[in-house]
């Protein structure tokens, strides 16, 4: 609670640690892991940092994928820009997101726009590196094919290449948005809210609510990873065909 | 459907193709890959460009629909010029057939060969129309059209891969190795059935394989091609086995090119022989007479029953009965047609150990009998074998 690093961020960030009153409730279950009653009272206190959450990750990931998927398609044509591009996206990736968060601050400011910021700069590199990569993946003679049976680029581009590709586009994605919605709980450094205000600050000898927290964050990420595979199913009907 | 009632009667016909000195250079490379190309083909033909690999005859064969930019020259079809067109506008017009065959994986095999019809704007009814029709000219069942190209065997994908190519009335087809990747019996089967398809459709077709016994079986013409895209010979198959114009060609077609040649005829070319004929119940001395003539030609009595439809061959402990016994010794043995080809004739009577066999009619009635005799007195004949004389021109051998 007194590191220096908690007590720099407070200082920058103001009241970011919501107050957890245990009160008389788990006084005889402290020392235990998870407390039901405690639980049950303040269940309420975690939808509005659950819609934080989706507040930070939905835009993160949306910007993410419209800039890596212009980039893709940019470099789709012009092949040289694609190592760049790759080197680029990667060491957005390797920054350590505290650092990110803290070195955006001077030029963005505290919040949510931070934020989703170095959310969105997180995704670029898998989302363009599968996209690349499932573009890359169509096979030759596919290629050959439409262009000798009278298909424009653009056409190719978009009838052909695109629907081949959208398996790796969507692995890219999920492996993208489970990533976002688990970093997004260190938002809360920057004041931008989520559910990790209801993970920080917590006294360490009663981490229901981490718990419940970390719950609902696997949770969300489960269901955004269920979404995709469905619209990954309903997109590519026939690779179900090919795999029976 | 009979064949004049089928909407592929309906094509808006073919054009000719004609080369006019085109060339392909690639950037860097010390020689054109086609050098000064100049060829027609006429409308309606199967144009077999063969050569080893890197001869051009793929670069050659691109040109046509300019997924090969012609550097020099030009290549007319029905007189007008394609580097005036559009290449996309272009390639709709011109049907396209590759090795890898290239369906597309997520489209079903209605969408596929519906999808120059597609691009062109045709109507979804007409299009689905016209993918049931070609489906069933290419004798695939109708209800693959809602498969995907994955839950086809490479045999069907590559007949579909043709269907595509001429779902639009193509003017022109090109095959780059259609058949390549097929293995031999399906590959001999698809070459038959295109065969028949083209007799119905009459297209243009210009056909590239590196196997000349293809080209051979394929082409009206054949353009013998070697590096550079120089065509060293341009003739029918039967001119190019009987006189290829050099060595390189004569080297390309094969030290075998009069056996080569049965592949180009039929068992009903050729004079046959006729066998005595014997029936059951028949007194063998009458079967004797009949084989004891001096112009007799198969000494072998064949029995045959009362509508002529050969039963098996008499053999000598046959004919030691007084009269002709229901069941001859000697089996039948091969059966020819005269629609059979005279290379796989030749095999059967090879494969079967026997001298002679018996040619049927379409009703299964004796026509004639062909010997392996009749064969070799053919190879051995001035018509087959003067594709020997060029060389002792030749000065140097």
């Amino acid at each position: 609670m007194s590191s220096p690093f908690l007590l720099a961020a407070g200082e920058v960030g103001g009241d970011f640690f919501r107050e957890r009153d245990v009160g008389d409730l788990c006084q005889a279950q402290r020392g235990h892991v998870f407390c039901w009653d405690w639980a049950q009272e303040n269940i309420d206190r975690f939808g509005t940092p659950t819609v934080q959450h989706l507040q930070i990750v939905v835009p993160a990931i949306l910007i993410g994928f419209v800039v890596a998927f212009a980039l893709a398609l940019l470099s789709h044509r012009t092949r040289w820009l694609q190592p760049p591009l790759l080197a680029a996206t990667g060491v957005l990736y390797t920054i350590p997101s505290i650092a990110f968060f803290f070195l955006l601050l001077p030029l963005t400011g505290l919040g949510r726009d931070t934020a989703i910021i170095v959310l969105a700069a997180y995704t670029l590199q898998i989302i363009y590196r599968n996209t690349i990569l499932g573009l890359n993946n169509v096979p030759a003679a596919v290629k050959d094919a439409a262009r000798g049976m009278g298909l424009t680029p653009r056409q190719i581009l978009w009838k052909v290449e695109l629907p081949l590709a959208i398996p790796e586009i969507i692995a890219g994605l999920r492996v993208a948005v489970v990533s976002t919605i688990a970093i997004a709980t260190l938002a809360v450094l920057i004041s931008a809210g989520g559910l990790g205000t209801e993970m920080y600050g917590s006294n360490l000898t009663f981490p229901t609510s981490i718990i419940i927290a970390a719950a609902i964050v696997m949770l969300m990420a489960l269901a955004f990873d269920a979404i995709l595979l469905l619209v990954q199913r309903f997109t590519t009907p026939w690779r179900r065909v090919a795999q029976s | 459907m009979p064949p004049g009632e089928s909407d592929a009667q309906s094509q808006h016909g073919a054009s000719s193709v004609r080369y006019e000195g085109a060339t392909k250079r690639y950037p860097g490379a010390a020689e054109p890959a086609v050098d000064e190309l100049t060829l027609e083909i006429p409308a309606g033909e199967i144009c077999v460009l063969v050569g080893p690999s890197g001869c051009g005859k793929t670069t050659a064969m691109r040109m046509v629909n300019r997924t090969v930019e012609i550097s020099s020259g030009d290549v007319l079809i029905g007189g007008s010029s394609v580097r005036e067109r559009e290449p996309a506008q272009l390639r709709r017009e011109i049907g396209y057939v590759i090795q890898q065959i290239g369906l597309f994986p997520h489209r079903t095999i209605t969408e596929n060969i519906g999808a120059v019809p597609q691009l062109l704007g045709w109507k979804k009814d007409r299009i689905r129309e016209r993918s049931a029709e070609l489906l069933e000219l290419i004798g695939l069942d109708p209800e693959l059209g809602d498969r995907y190209p994955a839950q086809l065997s490479g045999g069907q994908q590559q007949r579909v891969g043709v269907a595509r190519a001429l779902a639009a009335d193509p003017l022109v087809m090109l095959m780059d190795e259609p058949f390549g990747a097929i293995d031999p019996i399906n590959r001999e089967r698809l070459q038959n059935e295109f065969l028949r398809l083209q007799a119905e459709i009459r297209k243009t077709v210009l056909f590239v394989t590196h196997d000349i016994d293809e080209a051979i079986k394929m082409g009206d013409r054949i353009a013998v091609m070697r590096e550079g895209g120089r065509v060293e010979q341009y003739a029918t198959p039967a001119e190019l086995l009987m006189a290829p114009a050099n060595e390189f060609v004569e080297d390309f077609v094969g030290a075998d090119r009069a056996l080569k040649r049965l592949a180009l005829m039929r068992v009903g070319d050729i004079d046959l022989w006729e066998a005595p004929l014997a029936y059951v119940g028949q007194p063998t001395a009458e079967v004797r007479t009949k084989l004891a003539a001096p112009d007799v030609e198969v000494p072998y009595p064949l029995l045959v029953d009362g509508e002529r439809r050969p039963l098996g061959w008499l053999s000598e402990r046959d004919l030691a009965q007084a009269v002709v016994p229901q069941r001859p010794d000697s089996p039948l043995g091969p059966v020819l047609e005269p629609d059979d080809v005279m290379r796989d004739a030749l095999a059967d009577l090879l494969q079967g150990q026997s001298q002679y066999a018996p040619v049927v009619d379409g009703a299964g009635r004796i026509a004639g009998v062909l010997s392996v005799e009749i064969i070799s007195e053919f190879l051995g004949s001035p018509e087959a074998k003067s594709d020997e004389q060029p060389a002792v021109e030749r000065p140097h051998e």
